[in-house]
């Protein structure tokens, strides 16, 4: 066990401070935040990931003959730790960067990698991901969206949803049928799809927290050239398991845990000034026993990171355990946010609108957002079944 | 970054476990319910295994490892219910070395790494909470030594111990330190408890003008930082056992819902049953990243230790219990009966929970700390 980083990684680490430094705004963090505004915001974001691209920090896990550096697991967790210890903006091509570059490496073909990966890092095409379905949630391989092939196109018609970006998007991954007298795992395949293309149209939905980050997203007779086709027809199934083993690494873990520790941190600061009666309402023993308990929890999950990230190190594969991660901290930052409008007490109503609302109201956007963490990549339901039939080899 | 075990210490863990599967089954734990409740033959074959040498420099005759690697082995003790003294002699080992003087060393050491001396803890009191700072057994000052006075409550074997490890305060205003003294020292009186657990020993330790001189206190002078010391290593044995307890009762109980069938079904093919397996799963992993990390914060006493211990006895305990009653309710009837032997596991970790800290005290220390360090409310 060493919980330290060699002279290499350190370097890396202190070349990419001081590029911080000199690159986010003056006052960031402090005095300097996101554009509260969404749309403003996604341009924000968009614009700090081409800033990061031409700094030569944006997709730093690539192999250096498609843009990126390359970057060993340990500086990807020291480049996702220093980030979100800047309180640096999460770039919009999330899944683009991620999913999709990740997918291409894997299953594209060396004309789709050069085509569409230098557009992904360079922040010039975002894309989105068009999986689920109003009828293929958890039971994903149930996707309805036909994919019917007419001399060298496909023609596309269906619906997806919950499509996060779809709205600044260029392309979309798309998980289509084009099989549907095969069993349903057999019978469908992996298409990228270019968002102008006539007879795509989206219809932005709105979140329990007010927002609008995600979409439905409608397939009318939509063409899609053959040349855009992932892998082989039907074969889409094991790409897009892949695409979902990659959705999110110990290493990203590692700059997400830090992020929660800071609204952790800022809610321990704020229980402390907050008045109740005649004390804080820090004194309450109460309001203790929860702060501290998400303490622990918050800090375990660091921990647990660390674990799955050095059997990572060791070169040992990504499997069911991810699963543990997932379901573990999706519900104790839940258990945080919860903690944190039981510290608000009477406060807790007065939402961001209001001048009264502690902190801003941040702790009741975060808390809505948080309703979110136990659904997305793989519900907790599945997460379980993962657990119980792949770790534990319980039946089916 | 490594925060994983090496292949030797994966290895110690297996023979460890091999070991314990070979010679001490459920049924040796019965057996621990007549007589004095300690398993000599079970000792023999632990210093065999090296248990009790580790912690001991090799200048001392043993093998100058550290917490690390005692980390995945004292999982295993919890997980075949070693009782006491085991850890606690190995808990107390750490704190002589630590903080002994060269000469308790010299004089302690080398048997301790042969088996031939066992150490147990006597800190808590009836009239005290988990802060050290709660103790009110007193030593007085008396000719060149000291006078000791008072009660002690749930020490560990006192019986059969060969020393006594016990933490008390100097002095009316004094200094918290630790004093190894005999069981049978004049002034000394044991009464047997009834505990929660009868696999266990447990006794009042009554201490009427007692007599320490200076060779018998840790370190030659009364020290708080061997008592926390002592305290945290402690709590860190606990936090591993309890996690070796809840995997071992998430092994039963998997196997149970695989085999057990109702509506003609294994009960383990229900989401029911399952999803609370699962969860039992993710928290016993939680519970590994908390006590491994625990455990080399003290072979490092690491700036973070207070934090590390605190976190994973909180949580460990937490975890023990949960799974620990979910065992029982998965198994149903028999889960219930005293036949099946679930309840051991259950009666280990309720006293382990409520042993050098529980999770609420360790909670509140933690929240305590990180207040003053992220200097919260200071603006």
């Amino acid at each position: 066990m060493d919980f330290t980083y060699s002279a290499e990684d350190l370097a890396f680490r202190d070349e990419l401070r001081t590029w911080l430094a000199a690159n986010l705004p003056a006052g960031w963090g402090e005095t300097v935040f996101e554009p509260e505004d969404e749309d403003e915001n996604a341009m924000f974001r968009l614009d700090w990931e081409r800033k990061l691209h031409k700094g030569g920090w944006n997709g730093i896990a690539w192999p250096q003959k498609y843009g990126g550096r390359g970057a060993s697991l340990v500086e990807q967790a020291i480049f996702a730790e220093e980030m979100a210890r800047a309180r640096a903006p999460e770039g919009l091509n999330i899944i683009g960067r991620n999913l999709v570059a990740t997918t291409l490496l894997h299953h594209g073909s060396e004309e789709q990698r050069q085509r569409y990966l230098p557009k992904i890092i360079s922040g010039e095409e975002v894309w989105c991901q068009g999986f689920s379905e109003p009828n293929a949630g958890s039971d994903l391989a149930s996707v309805r969206c036909r994919a019917i092939r007419e001399g060298d196109h496909f023609v596309v018609n269906g619906q997806k949803i919950w499509t996060s970006f779809a709205q600044y998007a260029q392309w979309c991954i798309l998980l289509a049928r084009t099989d549907s007298t095969l069993p349903k795992h057999q019978g469908i395949s992996f298409l990228l799809v270019d968002m102008s293309t006539p007879g795509v149209s989206i219809r932005p939905l709105r979140q329990i927290s007010g927002e609008s980050e995600f979409n439905e997203t409608f397939f009318d007779n939509v063409k899609v050239p053959v040349a855009n086709l992932v892998g082989d027809l039907n074969g889409g199934w094991k790409i897009a398991m892949t695409t979902l083993t990659y959705e999110r690494g110990p290493e990203d873990a590692l700059g997400r845990q830090i992020r929660f520790k800071q609204e952790l941190d800022t809610l321990i600061d704020t229980a402390a000034t907050l008045k109740r009666g005649a004390s804080p309402a820090i004194d309450d023993p109460t309001v203790r026993q929860k702060l501290a308990k998400a303490v622990v929890e918050v800090e375990i999950m660091r921990l647990n990171c660390l674990r799955a990230f050095s059997k990572a190190l060791k070169g040992k594969p990504r499997g069911p355990e991810a699963s543990m991660n997932k379901l573990y901290w999706s519900h104790v930052t839940q258990n945080m946010y919860e903690a944190a409008l039981e510290t608000l007490g009477p406060l807790a109503p007065l939402d961001g609108g209001d001048p009264l609302s502690p902190a801003d109201g941040r702790f009741q956007l975060s808390f809505l957002r948080s309703k979110a963490f136990t659904i997305y990549s793989g519900s907790s339901e599945i997460q379980r079944n993962i657990i119980a039939e792949r770790l534990l080899g319980m039946p089916k | 970054m490594d925060f994983d075990f090496s292949d030797e210490q994966y290895m110690f863990q297996q023979a460890t476990r091999g070991l314990l599967d070979k010679s001490y089954g459920l049924d040796r734990v019965r057996a621990l319910l007549e007589g004095d409740g300690l398993d000599r033959e079970l000792w023999t074959s632990l210093t065999e295994s090296g248990a009790f040498a580790m912690l001991v420099p090799e200048e001392h005759g043993g093998m100058g490892l550290s917490f690390v690697d005692l980390s995945l082995v004292l999982e295993e003790y919890g997980r075949s219910l070693v009782p006491a003294p085991v850890a606690e002699t190995i808990a107390a080992t750490d704190v002589i070395v630590r903080h002994g003087t060269a000469e308790q060393e010299e004089r302690l050491l080398p048997p301790i790494a042969e088996g031939r001396l066992k150490i147990v803890p006597a800190v808590a009191e009836a009239e005290a909470g988990y802060d050290p700072e709660d103790i009110g057994v007193t030593a007085v000052p008396s000719g060149n030594g000291w006078k000791v006075s008072g009660r002690k409550v749930l020490v560990p074997h006192a019986a059969t111990a060969d020393l006594i490890l016990l933490a008390i305060r100097f002095g009316e205003e004094g200094s918290l330190g630790l004093a190894l003294i005999e069981p049978d020292r004049a002034g000394i009186s044991l009464r047997e408890h009834a505990t929660l657990d009868p696999s266990s020993r447990f006794h009042q330790l009554d201490l009427d003008g007692v007599t320490i001189v200076r060779d018998d206190i840790v370190g030659g002078e009364p020290s708080a930082a061997s008592v926390t010391r002592l305290l945290d290593a402690c709590g860190v044995v606990a936090a591993t056992m309890m996690t070796g307890i809840s995997g071992k009762v998430l092994d039963q109980a998997v196997g149970y819902a695989k085999q057990r069938t109702q509506f003609d079904k294994p009960i383990g093919s229900f989401q029911a049953i399952k999803h609370r397996c699962a969860d039992m799963a993710v928290a016993i992993d939680a519970s590994r990243s908390a006590a491994y990390y625990a455990a080399w914060a003290l072979a490092e006493d690491a700036p973070d230790r207070r934090r590390a211990v605190s976190m994973a006895k909180s949580y460990c305990g937490d975890t023990s219990r949960f799974v620990c009653n979910e065992g029982i309710q998965l198994h149903g009837g028999i889960g219930f009966t005293w036949e099946l032997g679930l309840h051991f596991y259950l009666r280990r970790a309720k006293v382990l929970e409520y042993s050098y800290g529980d999770a609420a005290y360790h909670r509140e220390r933690l929240l305590a700390d990180t207040i003053q360090q992220i200097g919260a409310g200071r603006g």
